[in-house]
């Protein structure tokens, strides 16, 4: 499998990048320090399930810089600097290249961010004296789904690029539409809709809307998982909703399947521009 | 094989040749491959970022000798190489020609091109003028060779009106150059000198440098069509 060969030496020398260890690194300290502030404030009645909640929020924010660090250069970067005409010299397609850079960067932004989320855990573990063991395990891989995906999306810009510089734009952009803005713009739908801002329980269309990012499906996905893991300290998605019960279109397979194609669809419009593209 | 080529800068030489030969399956030593391109030192196993831009087109022709391939286009292979890297090029030519493989050798340093090729084409305004070897442009184009003889006066009367093969005189005050197409006759041609009554301090024959042979085929193709840029692009052929 050529392409595994290629996945190697993503893996070899993502690892010798000093800067993604720093940021690694930074994630998991600050996921563990949001998970242990909330212990400082007696008011809140802190439990270690929301603890992993305030973990996985700092993923949301932070998983995806990480992998669109990690992988935006991927191919742009070896366009900028000739070494892609080196590497499709040899035998490799530009699919095998795509799939290998994917594959590569993705298990090392995988492996990071659920490295960080560990540590987060250790450290709930110490000042909580409990973990919902299973419900934690099942939040760090979807952690590194939520990395991959975004790897996913960054090495379609980077195919769909010829430069770093416009790499980065579109990353930067898509970055604050998907993380920062997506919640404002539904925010402001259910203004537009209902003439006011959602209250405490709120449509399944609202929810389905906030649930199209990658980042809002993660999102569904963490809550209905840490729910189910314990009775009563956090709310259900169905005592959110207006109707009471969760439609299939918020079920975590709909969840899944929005995350999952989140990371396909870039890099398939990555694939079909890299392959057509003239190098010279 | 361009002028400016860019490799991972965080990895070895050495990591680059093994991702070559990863790449293309087969199972050679990598150190092997390094000392057939020169390099031997611990520069190998450092990262390329700090390679100079000899080193790095040394890693970059390493890639391509990795699966022993029976053809290698090299294109300016000696751009950015002091002339010891030069030479080892034009070495590692010489071995590869040595071995039946066929090295194609794009090059604007004629002098290397002359040094290194079995057979050489020529390129203007994209289309082929000319392949031969360097012998063969000469004579088919008949430009011969040239014999330079200093002397100590200019002489009185000296003619080669009748000497067939004599293509240009040009006479100065210590020297007389003379353009012969026929080698033979160069022999005659020194006697006529002397027979003028000057005394020949010194003889110098040359034959058409790759320059002048490209010069030549260049515009001779170009009073046929429109000038423009040009490039050689030569051949070197194993047996």
């Amino acid at each position: 499998m050529i392409w595994a060969t290629i996945a190697r030496k993503e893996i070899d020398d993502a690892i010798r990048s000093r800067m993604l260890w720093v940021i690694i690194a930074v994630f998991g300290v600050v996921s563990a320090f949001l998970s242990v502030i909330l212990s400082f404030v007696p008011e809140i009645g802190a439990s270690s399930t929301m603890a992993v909640t305030m973990a996985a929020q700092s993923a949301q924010t932070l998983g995806p810089i990480i992998a669109l660090i990690a992988a935006y250069l991927a191919i742009a970067g070896e366009r900028e600097s000739g070494s892609i005409k080196v590497l499709l010299g040899l035998p490799p397609s530009r699919g095998d290249v795509i799939l290998g850079k994917l594959i590569g960067r993705g298990l090392v932004v995988a492996a990071g961010l659920m490295a960080g989320f560990l540590i987060a855990g250790g450290v709930i573990l110490a000042v909580y004296g409990s973990i919902p063991l299973g419900a934690f395990v099942l939040t760090t891989l979807l952690t590194g789904l939520l990395g991959l995906v975004f790897v996913g999306i960054a090495v379609g810009i980077s195919a769909s690029t010829a430069t770093r510089a416009r790499a980065m734009t579109l990353s930067i952009g898509l970055y604050l539409v998907i993380v920062l803005f997506w919640d404002l713009f539904a925010q402001f739908a259910h203004l537009a809709v209902r003439g006011s801002f959602p209250g405490t329980t709120v449509p399944s269309w609202y929810v389905f809307l906030q649930s199209l990012s990658p980042v809002g499906a993660y999102d569904l996905l963490v809550t209905t998982v840490l729910a189910g893991a314990t009775t009563g300290t956090l709310p259900s998605l169905a005592t959110q909703l207006e109707a009471g019960i969760v439609p299939v279109f918020l079920s975590s397979g709909a969840m899944l399947s929005i995350l999952v194609l989140w990371g396909l669809v870039p890099l398939m419009v990555g694939y079909l521009r890299f392959s057509r593209t003239d190098l010279a | 094989m361009g002028g400016c080529q860019g490799l991972y800068d965080r990895l070895s030489g050495r990591k680059h040749i093994q991702y070559a030969i990863d790449l293309k399956g087969t199972d050679e030593d990598p150190d092997e491959i390094l000392a057939q391109v020169g390099l031997t030192s611990d520069a190998v196993d450092r990262p390329v970022g700090g390679y100079s831009k000899g080193m790095t087109q040394r890693i970059v022709l390493g890639i391509a000798l990795v699966g022993d391939p029976d053809l290698l286009i090299l294109d300016e292979p000696s751009s950015g190489l002091d002339p010891n890297g030069v030479r080892q090029i034009r070495e590692l030519v010489d071995d590869l020609s040595d071995q039946g493989k066929t090295v194609f050798f794009s090059s604007h340093i004629l002098s290397q091109v002359e040094a290194v090729c079995d057979r050489v084409g020529i390129l203007n305004n994209g289309s082929l003028v000319a392949v031969d070897s360097i012998d063969g442009l000469r004579s088919s184009l008949g430009t011969g060779s040239t014999i330079t003889l200093s002397v100590d006066h200019r002489p009185d009367r000296l003619r080669f009106d009748d000497l067939a093969g004599v293509s240009n005189v040009v006479v100065d005050e210590e020297t007389i150059t003379v353009t012969v197409t026929d080698p033979a006759i160069k022999d005659d041609v020194i006697y006529r000198v002397r027979e003028s009554g000057v005394d020949i301090l010194d003889i110098v024959t040359r034959a058409p440098s790759l320059e002048e042979l490209f010069e030549a085929y260049t515009t001779m193709a170009a009073t046929g069509a429109q000038s423009g840029t040009m490039s050689i692009d030569t051949t070197e052929e194993g047996q």
